[in-house]
Order: structure tokens, then sequence, then C-alpha cells
């Protein structure tokens, strides 16, 4: 680098490259460390650990496949992919044919953080697949600003959660940092996209097994 | 290319206007390009990720890094300080971005080069790879105008006038 002639120029100037450097890094450890979970955020009861803090059903049911749904409730594929597949999950899960794990991915912003907290208050409630599928058939536009607590109770309310723990749980956010863990264990199971579905581990073709009922209720058979 | 004519246009008055426009538009890019994805880091480093070139863990480090360190060349760049090391790194991310795009598309991946927000897996049919490569060639051409020639007009920085070729 060049000598400076007045020498108050180079100080201003080392000066401006070291804040811009110090934004950069307190910017970066600031993402780092809003976007990580934590292992005391509190986890409704239906939750795995080791299903990567997934909302697991038929935990204890033996010999069955194992199918990972990893969704982002603003993402409008997702909401597609529910009116396309939802009841054949649901009716795998009541006729205990696959151990199910959905995993409520929060990538497209707040608004994924809000409905993926109301969907764990719902299953508090034993409601999580009714949330779900009333959350996806009326799912707003994506980021703008119609997913609130008002509207995560109504839809709670549209499917019969009166509770005032319901109400609360919404309200408060109380599951924000299991939401985080939730996100942290998608980004190292390595998905990146919505959805995405895995059985037994093995990853669905895209092109084929999606967006088909048939193909794809062969497929979640095992 | 005959080099001389290019120092005369790159020394001369319009040379330096054509530095500023050039810092501004490298600049401008990489400032919004961090901008657009500082606010959604899981999709930043879903992003990254799907380019399927790095480890994991490595790539997730990167999504919340990336963009944030383009902000940082991004105001160098605008403000015009630190012109020549800046230029150096946004041209250099330009060259690393066309690899991994070039890398993308060679193995037939489906992906949202993620430059702007956005980004991880696509329907087959849905990629820009050519229009994504053409525009980070450019930007990285002019990152190398002006590693080559610093000297421009309405930079904070006035050590330039010394740092001359």
């Amino acid at each position: 680098m060049a000598t400076s002639s007045a020498g108050g120029d180079k100080f201003t100037r080392n000066l401006v490259i070291g804040m811009v450097a110090l934004v950069v890094v307190v910017g970066a450890a600031f993402s780092y460390f809003g976007s990580k979970g934590s292992t005391t955020a509190a986890t409704p009861s239906s939750v795995s650990k080791t299903d990567g803090y997934g909302i697991v059903f038929n935990a204890d049911v033996k010999n069955v496949p194992t199918i990972d749904v990893y969704e982002d409730f603003q993402c409008p594929i997702c909401a597609r992919f529910e009116s396309i597949n939802g009841a054949t999950l649901e009716k795998a899960i009541t006729e205990k044919k696959a151990k199910v794990v959905y995993h409520t991915l929060s990538f497209l912003g707040t608004e994924s953080i809000l409905a993926a907290n109301a969907s764990a208050c719902a299953a508090d409630e034993d409601k999580f697949l009714a949330f779900h599928k009333a959350f996806y058939s009326n799912q707003p536009a994506e980021n703008a600003g119609a997913i609130t607590a008002t509207f995560l109770k109504s839809i709670g309310a549209s499917i019969g959660i009166t509770s005032s723990k319901f109400a609360t749980c919404v309200d408060n956010g109380g599951y924000a940092g299991w939401v985080k863990n939730v996100a942290e264990a998608g980004a190292k199971a390595n998905v990146n996209s919505t959805p995405t579905v895995f059985v037994n581990g093995k990853e669905l073709d895209r092109n084929t097994q999606y967006f088909s009922p048939e193909a794809f209720a062969k497929a979640i058979a095992g | 290319m005959n080099l001389n004519l290019i120092d005369k246009f790159a020394m001369g008055e319009y040379g330096k206007w054509f530095g500023l426009l050039a810092r501004l538009i490298l600049g401008g890019v990489l400032f919004a390009a961090g901008w657009l994805k500082i606010f959604t880091p899981a999709k930043s480093q879903m992003a990254v990720r799907a380019y399927e070139v790095l480890p994991i863990s490595v790539a997730n480090f990167f999504g919340i890094a990336l963009p944030w360190f383009e902000i940082g060349l991004g105001i160098l760049l605008v403000f015009g300080i630190a012109v020549r090391l800046s230029a150096m790194l946004g041209g250099a991310l330009m060259v690393l971005f066309i690899a991994a795009i070039s890398q993308a598309w060679a193995r037939g991946l489906s992906i949202d080069c993620g430059c702007f927000g956005g980004g991880g897996s696509v329907a087959p049919g849905q990629t820009k790879y050519l229009s994504e490569i053409l525009r980070d060639t450019g930007l990285a051409l002019l990152g190398l105008y002006l590693f080559r020639y610093p000297l421009t007009r309405f930079a904070v920085e006035k050590l330039a006038k010394s740092e001359g070729e």
C-alpha cells in the first residue's frame, strides 16, 4: 500500500476500515448466535431430540418405516404437498403404519417462526395434525404480515382449540427457542429445500415422488 | 488488447468517472446481496449447502459469514476506501461464485444461486446458470479494473493519488 503524504488521511482510512471490519465481525457473530439453538429451550411433549427436535407420531411403534417431513409453514409448495399427501400421511399415522416426524423449519422468515411456534402449542393439545392441515388450507401469502398471533389463534379456534393455555402459548412465542433448535437440526441434516421427505433416511425423488399421491403412498410404505 | 489505450483511458478524466461507476456497481451489488441475506441466515446457509461442495458445517459457517463480508466490501467500495483491496476481494469472490455455479451446472444440480437471498434446490428447468455466470463475470471484470486503476472520482480515500501504477 502507498504511503500517505497527510498523516491524518491514513489514520481516518484505517479507522474506517477497522470500523467496517468490526461491523462485519459483530454482524456475523450476531447472526451466528441469533440462529443458534439452545438445549434448555422449552420443548413440546411430542418432540424427540434424537429425531432432530421434530414432532413425532408413533414413536413407539416397531418395525415400521420412519418418515421425516421437513416443511416451512410459509412455503407455498408445502401447502400443495399437504393438499396432495396430507391425508396419506395422516392415515399412515392413525393406522400405525409409519413413524412420522414433522420438522417445522423457519427459513422463510419471522412469520414462519410464529407459525411453527403455534403448531407446537397445538401439539400440546394433541392437535398438531389438525392445525397443520387447517393452516395449510388457509395459508396466507409469504411474509405479507398476515401471520399474526390473532390469525394463528383463529386457526386454532377453527379446529376446536379453545384453551387459554394455547392462546398464551401463541401470544408469548414460548417455543421460539425450540423452533431454532429444529432449524439448526435441519441445517445439520443438509435439508436444502422444502418440502423434503426422507423415508428411513433416504430422500424421495423430487421429480417423481412428491406430487403424485400414488407414488408417494408407495414410497412411504417403506 | 492494447494496454496503453486502456491505461490512457483509465488515467484520464473519463476513466476516473468510469472507476466511480465501477465502484458503485460492484459495491452496490455486493451490499445489496449481503443485505438481502442477513435477515434470513437459515436460508442463506441452505443456499450454500445446496452447492454440495463444502462439508455441511463449513457451508453453514459460510452461509452466516458471507453476507456480512459482502456488506463490508460493499461499504468500502461505495465510499471508496481501500479500493484496491476491496476490489480484489470482491473480484475474487465473483470468481469463486462463477466456479461454484459452474460446477453445480456441470454436475446437473438444480439450484438457485442464492446470490440475492433465495437459494436452495429448485425444480429442474428453473435454473438460470448462464445469466448468473455472465452477471458475475461482468462484476469480476469491474473488480479487476478497480484493482488495476483504484484512482476514481469521489472516493473518500485521498491517498490513492500516490498509488498510481
